[in-house]
């Protein structure tokens, strides 16, 4: 892209992005105060809900306010310019983004931790989502960029967010932690190890565009005898089958019976789809990842299938607040969902909430003793 | 529809997204319809194979390229190392970032026709596009030393190592595996990287036996309010902890400690993990894949992370051999065993196997169902929302 071009005979191929420039290391990176007290902290403080003080061996003290990312952590270079401006105004000009894309700024005292605190609140985010508190709610891109999205997770991300300010902030006490993911399809990229989940699904099998499937699959009929196409070969459960007509051509079929629904077809093929009218997401109860409690589980389906409507999303968002207040009603301090669920049991959660039971959520109860659980003596 | 979004006290991400240049209509569409307004798309960058996705709308009226970026371990970022990503972004990009993707990557919307000429300029910064596709994703680990007293081993330095690790590093800049790997690093049980759950290959600090006890430090912590014993004795999940009130002296018995990390958390640094620190390597775990989501099985109890390298390239070479395409590691695991496939290349692990993997069923997220058990599930959420609405 030189300003005058190049005659062919000059033009290379870049090979050299071929070798990634990764950036490493990552000590290159941080701040003074925390490059020098590596492996030396020794205790925190936490400063209300947002604000953590860590005390190191070395006598420095380190303060970092957590400001709650936006849905899908989609943020503005106008905005993001402004934390940079609030974490050279009132920080240590350094901050560091968490795994769920929340903001972390970092300052040296709790007079200019209050300050950052602030000054975040000025330019319209909150800060919270430490200790008993909802943490943060995982969402995934959907609609904004996937092709295999069934439903919208930020804005189901959005809805639910303004229901529970309280929650984040802890002006509304809870239990213990709180993490909540949206999903826009069954593939959940964002794990199943929340304490309350929804997941995007068809909520019925997907069907296929009849025009277009043809572009998944091999042209001429004769490959099928030795070819699987690979749109039949994703299904777990074999309930694609593809067929050669008279006429040479290929078609398939998905066989309904046999169908889950996960959506491995339509990760491998843009024409498989669904009908938007059936359209839902499921309600999965009682993952998490620490090895706190009853240790790491993946949550599990409470309620397989409850319309979504946006913008309001009326029925996800009330539902996720009816399952936050059994668990704040029985929950002993420090119970995340998942060891609330396994000490009453699931059947207790499901009555509480008067789940209608069908056969795809049946009360299982959770799965214990995974991860580093598993090396430990039995 | 989108105005509706951005009504609430939350910032909106269709604010931000209204701030740059972000294709919004696309989006706005796809809520009106219900469907993602996305299909695949293309996009041409020279000599590169992964990091970037093209999306296009069914119509071909709009079209959306981003870049997935390597963070740095840890993601921090100094204030000018941000403003000239920012900069970059605002010449190149949408005014829009993802500040952590779901892999954990810096997901950044990129104009297409600037695209190619990006890449130099990105790598200029320091960093560089990658983990799209049947490849190495953007690996992750928790804060670990940096900020973080209960870190077992050094997390951010072992997400550094395997980054550069010549038989995986060779493997970033193409697609030669069966599908995505990743990689996870959680300094202590907490594991805050969910790596037991979200990595093909996942390391948890650990520690053998009960934790240290300093009894002069935590007899301080008791006389002055801030633990109580008895407390931490009723909330061990592992039952292992016995508190004596009349001596005010506290026990743990190492063989039923769960390593919750409940009385490390309550009296740090009286009580602290036990010397003798280990980390868990485990395999197999994913929420995407043939078989369903599901945990990663215990491999072995190592010294150092390094160790574990060779057997991780041998272990995604069967893979590559045997699993079709779409197939996750986790799902060659059940579909060969587990035990079998560790018994394969157990010669390549400095110590012996070491774990006993806990089964669980299949979970399954999604449904297929009858209009009328929708009817009925509708009917219930629609009594709960008229709750919340009275």
């Amino acid at each position: 892209m030189s300003p005058t071009p190049a005659s062919s005979a000059e033009v290379r191929a870049p090979t050299y992005r071929l070798k990634k420039n990764v950036p490493v290391p990552y000590t290159q990176n941080l701040p003074d105060i925390v490059r020098r007290n590596i492996g030396h902290w020794t205790d925190r403080k936490y400063h209300g809900t947002g604000i953590i003080e860590h005390i190191s061996d070395t006598g420095d003290h380190l303060f970092t306010v957590k400001a709650g990312a936006t849905p899908n952590a989609r943020f503005s270079t106008e905005t993001l310019r402004k934390f940079a401006q609030i974490a050279d105004d009132q920080g240590l000009g350094s901050l560091r983004f968490t795994r769920s894309g929340s903001v972390e700024i970092l300052a040296d005292s709790l007079e200019r931790a209050l300050a950052v605190k602030k000054a975040v609140e000025e330019i319209g985010f909150f800060v919270g989502g430490w200790g008993h508190t909802l943490w943060s709610v995982n969402s995934c891109t959907s609609y904004l960029t996937c092709t295999t999205a069934v439903v919208d997770a930020p804005s189901i991300t959005q809805a639910l967010y303004d229901q529970m300010v309280p929650y984040f902030t802890g002006e509304i006490p809870l239990p213990a932690k709180l993490r909540i993911n949206v999903a826009g399809c069954p593939t959940a990229c964002g794990g199943l190890v929340a304490d309350i989940m929804l997941a995007g699904h068809y909520g019925a099998a997907p069907s296929y565009d009849p025009d277009k499937i043809r572009l998944c699959l091999p042209t001429n009929a004769k490959v099928l005898s030795h070819v699987v196409p690979e749109v039949q070969m994703v299904c777990p459960v074999n309930a694609i089958e593809s067929f050669a007509r008279p006429d040479g051509s290929v078609g398939i079929n998905i066989i309904e019976k046999k169908c889950i629904g996960c959506g491995r077809c339509k990760d491998v093929c843009d024409h498989i789809t669904w009908d938007p009218s059936k359209v839902g997401v499921s309600v999965l109860i009682g993952g998490k990842s620490s090895n706190t409690g009853v240790g790491p589980t993946l949550a599990r389906v409470l309620v397989p299938w409850i319309p979504v409507r946006p913008p309001k999303y009326r029925e996800p968002v009330a539902v996720v607040r009816k399952i936050i207040d059994v668990w704040r009603a029985g929950a002993k301090p420090g119970e995340r969902v998942a060891d609330y669920v396994n000490r009453v049991g699931m059947k207790t959660v499901f009555e509480a909430l008067k789940v209608p039971v069908g056969l795809w959520n049946r009360p299982a109860e959770l799965n214990t003793g995974f991860g580093v659980r598993e090396f430990l003596p039995r | 529809m989108l105005d509706e979004l951005e009504k609430g006290p939350w910032p909106s991400h269709v604010t931000e997204l209204k701030k740059g240049q972000y294709p919004i209509k696309a989006y706005a569409r796809g809520l009106g319809e219900g469907l993602s307004p996305w299909f695949g798309g293309s996009a041409r960058i020279r000599c590169e194979f992964t990091g970037f996705i093209a999306r296009r709308t069914k119509d071909g009226q709009q079209t959306e390229v981003h870049f997935r970026i390597y963070h740095p371990s840890g993601q921090f970022y100094r204030t000018d190392e941000l403003r000239k990503l920012l900069d970059f972004c605002d010449k190149f990009g949408l005014g829009s970032v993802e500040t952590v993707g779901q892999t954990g990557d810096l997901v950044m919307p990129i104009q297409p026709e600037l695209a190619d000429q990006a890449v130099d300029e990105l790598r200029a910064l320091g960093t560089d596009i990658g983990g799209t596709g049947d490849t190495f994703r953007d690996s992750a680990a928790c804060v670990g030393p940096a900020l973080c007293e209960y870190a077992l081993f050094d997390s951010l330095a072992a997400r550094d190592y395997f980054f550069r690790y010549p038989a995986f590093y060779e493997k970033l800049a193409s697609q030669p595996f069966p599908f995505k790997i990743k990689l996870k690093f959680s300094a202590c049980p907490m594991d805050c990287a969910r790596a037991a759950h979200r990595a093909d290959f996942a390391f948890v600090g650990l520690w053998e036996g009960a934790p240290e006890v300093d009894p002069t430090a935590l007899r301080a912590k008791v006389e002055a309010g801030e633990v109580s014993g008895k407390d931490l004795a009723a909330r061990c999940p592992g039952k292992a902890i016995r508190w004596n009130s009349s001596t005010q002296e506290l026990s743990i018995d190492g063989a039923k400690c769960k390593k919750s990390m409940n009385c490390i958390r309550q009296a740090f640094p009286a009580i602290k993990p036990g010397p003798n620190r280990k980390i868990a390597f485990m395999m197999g775990g994913h929420s995407k894949g043939r078989s369903g989501p599901k945990m990663a099985k215990p491999v072995a109890l190592l010294d150092d992370w390094k160790s574990a390298a060779e057997f991780m390239d041998r272990v995604m070479a069967h893979w590559s051999d045997r699993s079709p395409h779409k197939d996750r590691l986790g799902d060659l695991l059940v579909e060969e065993g587990f035990e079998k496939v560790v018994d394969q290349f157990k010669e390549h692990l400095p110590v012996e196997p070491a774990g006993h993997v806990v089964g669980a069923p299949r979970i399954v997220n999604s449904s297929v169902l009858t209009d009328q058990e929708r009817e009925t599930f509708a009917a219930w959420a629609d009594a709960i929302a008229r709750e919340y609405e009275g």
